[in-house]
């Protein structure tokens, strides 16, 4: 067998074995997929939309946690973004000389791989503890903590993108440090930036163990931001766990709407991230 | 030799004491570093107003430091500093008292690569005019074309000042450069190798362009090529290792080089 042949066979080899390890990662995705489908669309009905979590054997659906979802995860982006892409800022943008930069980079990506869980205890500690009661605020800062780290570093990574000339030939017009960052950078590193915030979007909205902690749960309809506030990653993990079919199919049902809003901001942020060629 | 006896920006430049020639930029004993290694030693010359000065050298001479030293562009790098004087009519711009940005205004620069802003063509143009004049929307337009047609593109984007101006080629793009950075109506256009990333039909025109500026602007160009270099400039300094060896009227320069190292590069011994 001649040199090449071998070679040749050692690649369809690695290919082989490269593939089969594609699918079998694949595969599970799918498998979860398939399953959420399965036992989740059965269950999906406009009543999920409209009514709200009903009492065991009642008839009823998921309306108190999702609005419950959105209000908590709107506040904790609103919260978190400006903090993020400012800190980002600074990195990216001042602090590329400082010692600083290298610090907070540091202690960004530690945050950044801290278990949920914690944050949701630190939470607990400086909010929940000294107000007596768990809330729809504390809810909202645990997420803001996670979305804070996100952001950072996506801001941070998408300025670095944007080539120094850029930033070099807006200041030998004479234009001052922020206006080159504010209509220079931000609008090269918008498209990735914009990413950030749907990844950050994405990663809390199946957050569960820092809810439990802070907005804890509520079986009823509410706006009220100072009381305990439902929220759909928590009722899925209560509803799945109770002995009651009706509430194990609700918790299904509210999985697959997680998983799929999850998944439209995921395509959402990769049309955005696309390069795109003349606008 | 000796360059240090640059008191006065007197290299070897008999033939340029000619007459009606006014000092637009003066450099004077300029060094320059980068953190500690010396990049410049001691440079002196003299930039003339509305003339081409040529700066050419081998790479890592110091030409492009130089350049970036006319309008403090070094000040973005907290590990650059300059020693020395430069004087834009009189006025010290290595002086702390003086406003780089306002500086950068007067001293406008184009780079090697072409660096379109992430817009239309139109705001292109439109965005350094913003920072310091406030324009109607017709006198912005008025500007924007002037501008354009100052830099030979008028024609060819007309139809389009809505397009990106990433859309453009890249000789487009370097014109596009030059056309908003004429347009903040700058004295002094700085050119660091404005066409080594062109074609030569591109490079053609942007040296035709470069003639027709000169009647407005005092410019000053780096570039490796020195053809270039005979074509458009009237003056011409040599550089090696961070020193100015030799500084003259570029027909002087290219025909009777007074030092040994300049006739070795011209003619293409080293470099």
């Amino acid at each position: 067998m001649s040199l090449y042949d071998k070679r040749r066979r050692k690649n369809s080899l690695a290919m082989a074995l490269s593939l089969a390890a594609t699918a079998f990662g694949l595969g599970w995705l799918v498998l979860i997929l398939g399953v959420l489908l399965w036992e989740g669309l059965s269950g999906l009905s406009l009543r999920v939309f409209t009514e709200m979590t009903p009492p065991p054997g009642a008839a009823g659906g998921l309306l108190n946690p999702i609005i419950g979802s959105l209000i908590m995860t709107t506040l904790a982006v609103l919260i978190g973004t400006p903090v993020g892409m400012l800190a980002g800022t600074y990195m990216a943008e001042y602090g590329r000389h400082d010692r600083l930069a290298n610090v907070v980079r540091f202690i960004n990506d530690i945050l950044l791989s801290a278990p949920s869980i914690v944050i949701g205890l630190f939470i607990y500690e400086i909010m929940v503890a000294p107000m007596g009661h768990f809330s729809g605020w504390a809810g909202a800062v645990a997420l803001a903590v996670i979305v804070i780290p996100v952001v950072v570093r996506t801001t941070e990574d998408m300025l670095l993108l944007v080539p120094n000339s850029l930033r070099e030939a807006a200041t030998a017009l004479g234009t001052p440090r922020s206006v080159v960052i504010f209509h220079i950078s931000y609008r090269a590193a918008r498209a990735g930036m914009v990413t950030g915030v749907l990844l950050a979007v994405a990663r809390i909205s199946g957050e569960t163990a820092p809810l439990l902690f802070t907005a804890l749960n509520n079986q009823f309809w509410t706006l009220n931001l100072n009381v305990p506030m439902p929220s759909l990653p928590v009722v899925i993990f209560q509803f799945a766990l109770s002995p009651y079919k009706d509430w194990q199919q609700l918790a299904w049902t509210g999985a697959l709407i997680i998983t799929f809003s999850v998944l439209a901001l995921s395509i959402i942020a990769r049309i955005l991230a696309a390069p795109r060629k003349s606008s | 030799m000796n360059i240090a006896s640059m008191a006065a920006p007197a290299v070897k430049h008999a033939a340029v004491s000619a007459a009606n020639l006014a000092e637009k930029i003066s450099i004077r004993r300029l060094s320059f570093y980068y953190g500690e290694s010396m990049a410049l030693k001691d440079i002196g010359l003299p930039l003339y107003e509305n003339k081409v000065t040529a700066f050419i050298g081998p790479s890592g001479c110091g030409k492009s430091t130089l350049l970036r030293v006319l309008n403090r562009m070094y000040d973005l790098y907290p590990n650059q500093r300059a020693e020395g004087e430069v004087t834009l009519d009189g006025m010290d711009i290595l002086s702390r008292a003086v406003d780089p940005n306002l500086l950068r205004a007067r001293v406008g620069m184009v780079f090697q690569k072409p660096t379109p802003f992430p817009m239309t063509i139109y705001e292109n143009i439109a965005f350094g005019i913003r920072l310091y004049e406030k324009l109607s929307r017709s006198e912005m337009d008025v500007r924007v074309e002037q501008s354009l047609r100052r830099a030979a593109l008028w024609e060819e984007v007309k139809d389009k000042l809505g397009a990106s101006g990433l859309s453009l080629s890249g000789g487009q793009q370097q014109r596009l450069c030059i056309a908003r950075t004429v347009a903040v109506k700058p004295e002094v256009i700085l050119l660091d190798e404005p066409c080594s990333a062109l074609d030569p039909i591109s490079t053609a025109k942007i040296e035709e362009l470069i003639d027709e500026l000169k009647a407005d602007y005092t410019i000053v160009i780096v570039t490796h090529n020195m053809q270039q270099a005979a074509r458009v400039s009237d003056f011409t300094a040599f550089m090696y290792l961070g020193e100015l060896i030799e500084f003259d009227s570029t027909r002087q320069m290219f025909t009777t080089p007074q030092d040994r190292r300049t006739q070795d590069y011209i003619t293409g011994r080293f470099g």
